[in-house]
């Protein structure tokens, strides 16, 4: 809502400046969003008359005038030459801000002394007002300028406004209104509010037509419209606004159309009350009575209307109509018709004045996709009870810029009349939410200034009626809220935060989120925090990764911004490759990102959310370094890998398992799933280099993606102190030969079926290929490690449970030892 | 020559090898041939059981005095050497780069959560949390916002598609607009009084820009308890954006309106930070005291209980705190913005 300075003013007196209304709106729940000054040249420039001139005491070239500026005389040093006494010039008196070349300080006027004598001002130049490139002398202004007139004025330049932008909020429909606003600044002020005069509506002699011989209205549908007021101008000439009214209304980025649709938008934004003009010979009579009916009805099903826009509408039986007998008129609260708009040739104007249900406006104007103001103001909720007051202010001011006779009366369709709620108010409530000691005396003054009619006050209440325009007061926190904005909630003592515990199931989960977050940037990851909306094909490359999530849908959205984002991620790791391949493009090459946060999918109807933890890792497994034969190794799967074991590890999950899948997915070249016994925790594997490709990956790119909310149900926190052990342990390494399929979890599976005594730990410390192996075999040693917790082992039992072991290991997994 | 005019020539002898040696190897031979268990010394010690009774004490102590000096000398020559033996070839650079073991960080927006977390969990906030996919329900009707309501145009909401045809009914499946639709959750699972925070992702209809993006964080409070007034608002925010946005901050509360708080206010700051941006303001939150009608909806008597809510967006607080001028660098996760917090 836009509003100049000036218009308000003329509703309510106040002398703060520009500034301290913005601070003061602001402050009274009304946002500044933006505040320009507009117009205004030449503040402090007044036309003034040279009375004398003598030379200067102390300097040749300047002279002493004495000029007056229409209130009072002033003495001013000048050093310029081209006047004499009578002359009229521009006079700066001090505080003026002259104009200076753009980027200079800006230039201004002060009182001060010239060479010892005093100077109140300065006579101008037309180079010095900025109105010439270059100038010898004072400007001398024609006879006939007013001495004391300013000097825009002079030259018919607008005087200085302030347009504010400002931030309505929607429980507030009578603050789009300029009456409105100065409304809660009489409320802040406690001076009055001034509504314009109206003139008395006359009274009709007998000869003369009224408004009920000249149209009809049938509310076909009440309850959708329970008031419409119609109002007949005559012989309005329709043309240019003037000036006044086109300013107005430009000022505050309305276009001027004509005379008439001027006012109607003037009187809009003065009292909030939307109007529609009709042309009155555009409307269809009825044959008997000679004069139109305006029906308010609802449009019948698929009717097509064409709007003031052009546009052709189909309708729907929920929207409503203003039509005549014949034909649709208007789009009832939204927009006029093209049939029966204001034209050059108007003469007589129908003046529409209603109020429609905000609901059902609001509904039309989704439907249709068509915002007006009128639209805005309608559906938010209009003032029902100035329908007639804004009709009749509208019609004068038709009257004062068209020519032409309002034709005594008006037809007021409106069969259910206001009846205004009432709202109790406690006094004690008040302190007891807004935590402050107030009269009961203090708050009747607040409620009284912004409006409110208030009656049965006693010490522990009192009721008040909430006008028509004051559609958000419902109950009494709405009067206590009322009271708060006027005291000034800046008044309120803020009190220490009181002792208390919170309690939630989700706070321990925080907690370990933290903690996992943790652990993982302790592991050299960063954390990333990718896009929830991702667009299908990124989903369904995810979806088709994990055969178990195959069974359930994407969860999409209905209306998209864009086909990028129209899906809600099925996975973290559409978003982690996104991220992976965003460095490449900016040429970093190596990245470790992890990501928590929640996927999305759709089961048999049913939405789900889960939360995940993603891992991404390609490019050089170490930072830079300048020597050492691996520094430049780049991440492999067992980098990230190590990883999820750390992790896993510290969480407390114990008895993890990997199991390779046997053929390559939509994602992974090669991939395992990560078991906890019948539990799958999540999976791990290698991009495909095909995809790869598509995200410009450089490096072999490792991902895996777990359901956090399961890993963290399976955590094991339990821990129990194990006494240090008292005696030496003695090792035993193998190496042994064995068929390439054999896994590392085979041979500790062997280890442990073998039961070998005193056994303490195994240790894989090398995998072999090549020399000396023969194909399809390889080469792993393991470090066994014997202990007993009593005593000190002999080298002759440990050498005995160690061969055991070893024959065991060469029967059961066809191992040859090499010795 | 006499068995005690031995010792010293032999002494003097020692000592100079011992000082003579050349590296450790060196030194221990030099060890063994006097110190050994056939050393000279030794030798000599193994020979005082031929002198007189009287003279062995006198003799003995002569030889136990030399081999301590020349274990003395050892010592310290061996000292030298082994300090000799570790001094690399070529003295170590050591404005040469280190052999760096990365830490990875922690997402911004996860720091700037962390941290409204801790303050709050100080006053005895316990974190909340719930479904991002919401019903219309929860995110708007039971907090006031009922479907014809304006206020629903100022959230412009993801509906999601769903089997049956989309309705605009309670139970229509949305993104979450804010994480305000949490306290209904758990105001209806548990009695007041309640004192939670909610961190959480919330959805708008934005095209993504500087200062848009779709998806966003938001963080919300909610305390409900008895005789809970303005006052108390004022009071637990000002200790939380003091904590978080340091003790120059200074704080102001404009009256506004959010349709499941009455009254409503704004928050704006100014801190030199602010100052810095040429502002005297900055908005950072709403908040108000929870509307009656909330309270109704979720079984709680407006009579007996009051409370306040506040929330703001997590990106905002972030960008303002490092300076970050665009919000979807949060996004993007590039490691070099990552890298910077």
């Amino acid at each position: 809502m836009k509003v100049t300075l000036s218009w308000l003013k003329e509703y309510v007196d106040f002398t703060w400046s520009h500034e301290e209304l913005r601070e003061r709106l602001t402050m009274l729940g009304l946002e500044v969003e933006g505040m320009e000054r507009i117009g205004g040249e030449f503040e402090g420039v007044v036309v003034a008359q040279i009375v004398s001139s003598d030379k200067h005491p102390n300097a040749d070239k300047l002279s002493v005038c004495r000029v007056t500026d229409g209130q009072q005389e002033r003495q001013i040093v000048c050093g310029a030459k081209n006047f004499q006494a009578g002359d009229k010039v521009p006079l700066a008196l001090p505080g003026a801000t002259l104009p200076t070349p753009s980027g200079e300080p800006p230039f201004t006027i002060k009182t001060g002394k010239i060479r010892g004598v005093e100077s109140h001002g300065m006579m101008c130049s037309p180079k010095e007002l900025g109105l010439a490139e270059d100038a010898q002398g004072l400007m001398i202004l024609p006879p006939e300028a007013q001495v004391g007139q300013t000097f825009a004025a002079h030259l018919g330049r607008p005087a200085g406004d302030v347009v504010y932008d400002l931030e309505i909020t929607p429980n507030r429909p009578d603050l789009n209104s300029v009456i409105g606003i100065a409304r809660e600044i009489s409320a802040l002020t406690g001076n009055p509010l001034r509504t314009p005069e109206l003139g008395s509506p006359g009274t009709a002699a007998a000869e003369i037509v009224t408004a009920e011989q000249c149209v009809c209205v049938h509310l076909a549908d009440p309850d959708l419209c329970p008031r419409y007021v119609a109002r007949i101008i005559r012989g309005v000439t329709v043309g240019a606004s003037p000036d006044w009214l086109r300013s107005r209304l430009e000022q505050i980025g309305i276009r001027s159309i004509n005379n008439v649709v001027d006012v109607t938008n003037f009187v809009m934004m003065e009292t909030g009350q939307p109007l529609h003009a009709f042309d009155y010979h555009l409307l269809a009579r009825n044959s008997q009575s000679g004069c139109p009916t305006i029906i308010v009805r609802r449009a019948a099903d698929g009717e097509k209307f064409v709007t003031l826009d052009g546009q052709q509408r189909t309708l729907s039986a929920q929207m409503l109509l203003i039509a005549d007998e014949t034909k649709a008129v208007a789009l009832a609260g939204v927009m006029g018709g093209h049939n029966s708009e204001i034209n050059l040739n108007t003469a007589n104007v129908l003046l529409e004045s209603a109020y429609f249900k905000p609901q059902n406006i609001r509904a039309t104007s989704k439907k249709l996709e068509l915002r007006t103001d009128a639209s805005y103001r309608f559906e938010r909720g209009a003032d029902i009870e100035i329908c007639d007051w804004a009709s009749w202010r509208a019609a004068q001011l038709i009257v004062q810029a068209g020519g032409g006779q309002i034709v005594p009366g008006a037809v007021d369709a409106y069969p259910t009349p206001f009846r205004p709620r009432q709202i109790t108010l406690r006094h004690a409530k008040v302190n007891e939410l807004l935590g402050i000691d107030l009269a009961p005396a203090q708050n009747i003054e607040f409620l009284r200034r912004v409006g409110l009619d208030v009656f049965d006050p006693s010490d522990e209440s009192c009721t008040v009626k909430a006008p028509s325009f004051r559609v958000d007061l419902k109950r009494e926190v709405d009067l206590i809220e009322e009271i708060v904005r006027l005291y000034g909630v800046d008044k309120i003592p803020s009190t220490p935060p009181r002792g208390a515990i919170g309690l939630h199931a989700c706070d321990a989960a925080h907690d370990q989120l933290a903690e996992t977050r943790r652990i993982l940037v302790g592991l050299g990851l960063n954390e990333a925090q990718g896009q929830t909306l991702i667009s299908h094909p990124s989903a369904e490359l995810a979806r088709s990764a994990s055969s178990n999530e195959a069974a359930s849908e994407l969860a999409a959205l209905a209306r998209p911004l864009s086909s990028d984002m129209n899906v809600l991620r099925p996975s973290l790791l559409p978003g982690l490759l996104d991220a992976l391949r965003h460095n490449l493009n900016h040429k970093r090459n190596d990245v470790a990102l992890f990501e928590i946060g929640r996927v999305f999918a759709r089961n048999s109807g049913e939405f789900r959310e889960e939360r995940r933890l993603a891992l991404a890792m390609t490019g050089q497994r170490r930072p830079a370094f300048w020597c050492g034969p691996d520094r430049e190794a780049k991440v492999d799967i067992f980098d990230l890998k190590g990883v999820v074991e750390e992790l896993l590890d510290h969480l407390g999950i114990r008895g993890v398992t990997y199991q390779r899948r046997s053929s390559p997915t939509g994602l992974y070249v090669e991939s395992a799933d990560v078991q906890l016994g019948k539990f799958r925790l999540g999976e791990i594997g290698q991009v495909l280099p095909a995809l790869a490709k598509r995200y410009d990956l450089r490096d072999p790119a490792f991902v895996a993606e777990f359901n956090l909310d399961l890993v963290l149900a399976r955590r094991s926190t339990a821990r129990a102190f194990k006494a240090l052990p008292a005696f030496p342990s003695i090792r035993r390494d193998v190496a042994m030969i064995v068929p390439e399929a054999t896994t590392h979890e085979a041979v500790l599976n062997a280890v442990k079926q073998a039961k070998a005594q005193n056994l303490e730990e195994v240790q894989l410390f090398d995998v072999f290929r090549g020399k000396n192996v023969p194909a399809g075999q390889k080469s792993v040693a393991y470090a066994f490690t014997y202990r007993n917790l009593e005593r000190t082992l002999t080298d002759a039992e440990v050498n005995a449970a160690h061969e055991k072991l070893v024959n065991e290991l060469k029967r059961t997994l066809h191992a040859t030892v090499r010795e | 020559m006499s068995f005690l005019d031995q010792i010293d020539p032999l002494k003097q002898e020692a000592l100079a090898e011992l000082k003579a040696a050349a590296d450790l190897a060196a030194l221990d031979q030099a060890r063994i041939q006097v110190l050994g268990s056939h050393g000279k010394l030794t030798g000599l010690l193994k020979q005082l059981g031929t002198l007189p009774k009287q003279e062995r004490p006198g003799a003995g102590k002569l030889i136990n005095d030399a081999k301590a000096e020349l274990e003395s000398v050892l010592l310290e020559r061996r000292t030298e050497l082994e300090r000799k033996a570790a001094m690399p070839n070529e003295p170590s650079d050591f404005t040469l780069p280190g052999r760096r073991r990365a830490l990875g960080k922690l997402h911004p927006l996860t720091q700037v959560t962390e941290e409204i977390v801790r303050s709050f969990r100080r006053i005895g906030f316990a974190v909340a949390d719930g479904p991002e996919i919401e019903d219309e329900y929860h995110c708007f009707d039971a907090l006031n916002t009922p479907a014809d309501h304006p206020a629903r145009d100022v959230q412009d909401t993801f509906y999601l598609e769903s089997p049956e045809p989309v309705t605009d009914g309670p139970s229509a499946r949305l993104l979450r607009t804010h994480t305000s639709s949490v306290q209904i959750r758990v105001m209806k699972k548990q009695a007041p009084p309640v004192r939670i925070i909610v961190p959480g992702r919330v959805y708008r209809r934005d095209n993504p820009d500087a200062t848009h993006n779709p998806t966003f964080h938001q963080i919300e409070g909610l305390y409900v308890d008895r005789q809970v007034t303005v006052g108390d608002l004022i009071g637990t925010v000002e200790f939380v954006f003091r904590e978080l946005l340091g003790k120059d901050v200074k704080l102001r509360f404009r009256p506004h309106y959010f349709s499941y708080t009455e009254p409503s206010f704004e928050i704006d700051f100014s801190s030199s930070l602010v100052r810095k941006m040429g502002k005297d303001w900055l908005e950072i939150a709403g908040c108000g005291m929870v509307h009656p009608q909330v309270f109704e909806n979720v079984g709680y008597d407006p009579e007996v209980w009051s409370g306040w809510a506040f929330g703001f967006g997590i990106e905002r607080i972030a960008m303002i705190r490092y300076g970050v001028n665009d919000i979807r660098l949060f996004y993007e996760n590039d490691l070099r913005f990552l890298q910077q917090f």
